[in-house]
């Protein structure tokens, strides 16, 4: 990219392009130790309730579709794959390559909603609901609606930040795809592709708490 | 640490797309793992801990990795590092706090279920409580 296109890029207050790429990238990460926090909390929450029922979990757990559960870590796992490769091909210049990897992320991101769709309303068919909503006959035990309150809260708020990790891809890729980036300049890329990364974090963790118990 | 400048210091000249395919095969075959040793049923502390430490290093690979901290050294890995630390002393404290109190403090741990044929193990069966005596003349 030309020097005068990178300066269309460059805040006033930054010395440098690079310098302003540190600054993002910095705040980029602060953001997602918050959000590292917010589902901390949550994490929280079923370390102690899996402590006080342990029973309860392995009952309710048991009721969980571990292969749905698994296919979805690899479609985010393989999703995770191709926005790095998106972002490595805009870098390179290649724009039309990631505009590709960008649109199979997004395609991945709607797989996964699809199987959690299905999981959802298998749940809700039998009553294996939060809170005082729980009416599954099979197992009524102390502890079993708690597992599900956590499950629902957990993998919702995933699911909610797996919507808005779409929103922000579809948006880049439409960028990637117009050449708003390239190897000047392409932090918002980047910084959306960490966020994405995130979310597939958070669910290989939420993957063998709530489906291998 | 050039990602995104045209510099010629650029590191993804060094490793390129290859290292993301390895990267995801590796993570692949950690599921995999992972997955199996579910199956298997480890005895009652590895269960938890194979599956933890697997999903830690699935992590680890991510964050070094696809998100670049491998490369980027720096503030952005004590930013992370610092808020795993924080929700590490919270899940830790607030379980110690639980696993500390006088047991009438928590609710019956498992104690009181219908049991169903789930559950893998017996629930407790309530001491029979002998027979009031009798009161003469009633």
């Amino acid at each position: 990219m030309q020097p005068e296109t990178q300066a269309v890029h460059l805040a006033h207050h930054f010395p440098s392009l690079r310098t302003q790429e540190q600054a993002a990238r910095l705040g980029m990460w602060l953001f997602l130790a918050t959000e590292v926090l917010l589902f901390g909390a949550l994490f929280t929450a079923y370390s102690l309730y899996r402590y006080l029922f342990p029973h309860a979990f392995e009952g309710a757990s048991a009721l969980m579709h571990t292969s749905w559960g698994t296919a979805n870590t690899l479609v985010l796992i393989t999703s995770s794959l191709t926005v790095a490769l998106g972002i490595h091909e805009v870098s390179r210049g290649r724009n039309r390559r990631a505009t590709l990897y960008l649109l199979a992320t997004l395609a991945f991101a709607v797989a996964f909603l699809v199987i959690k769709y299905f999981e959802y309303s298998h749940h809700i068919h039998e009553g294996q609901l939060p809170g005082r909503f729980y009416s599954f006959a099979e197992l009524q035990v102390a502890g079993a609606s708690m597992f599900f309150t956590l499950y629902f809260l957990m993998t919702g708020l995933h699911g909610l930040h797996v919507l808005i990790g779409m929103g922000v891809l579809a948006f880049l890729t439409v960028q990637v795809w117009r050449g708003r980036y390239g190897p000047g300049y392409y932090t918002p890329v980047e910084l959306g592709g960490l966020y994405w990364h995130l979310v597939d974090l958070i669910w290989i963790f939420l993957f063998p708490l709530l489906y291998l118990i | 640490m050039a990602h995104g400048t045209s510099a010629a210091g650029n590191e993804e000249a060094h490793h390129g797309a290859a290292r993301y395919v390895v990267v995801w095969l590796a993570l692949v075959v950690l599921t995999g793992a992972t997955f199996v040793a579910w199956r298997v049923k480890l005895p009652e502390p590895w269960h938890l801990l194979v599956a933890l430490f697997i999903a830690g290093a699935k992590a680890l690979l991510v964050v070094l990795f696809f998100m670049h901290l491998w490369d980027h050294r720096g503030p952005s890995r004590l930013v992370l590092a610092t808020s795993l630390v924080f929700v590490a002393l919270l899940i830790g404290l607030v379980v110690a706090d639980n696993a500390t109190r006088f047991p009438l403090a928590n609710p019956p741990r498992d104690g009181n279920y219908v049991r169903t044929g789930i559950l893998p193990e017996p629930a407790p069966a309530l001491p029979s409580l002998p027979e009031p005596p009798r009161v003469p003349g009633r």
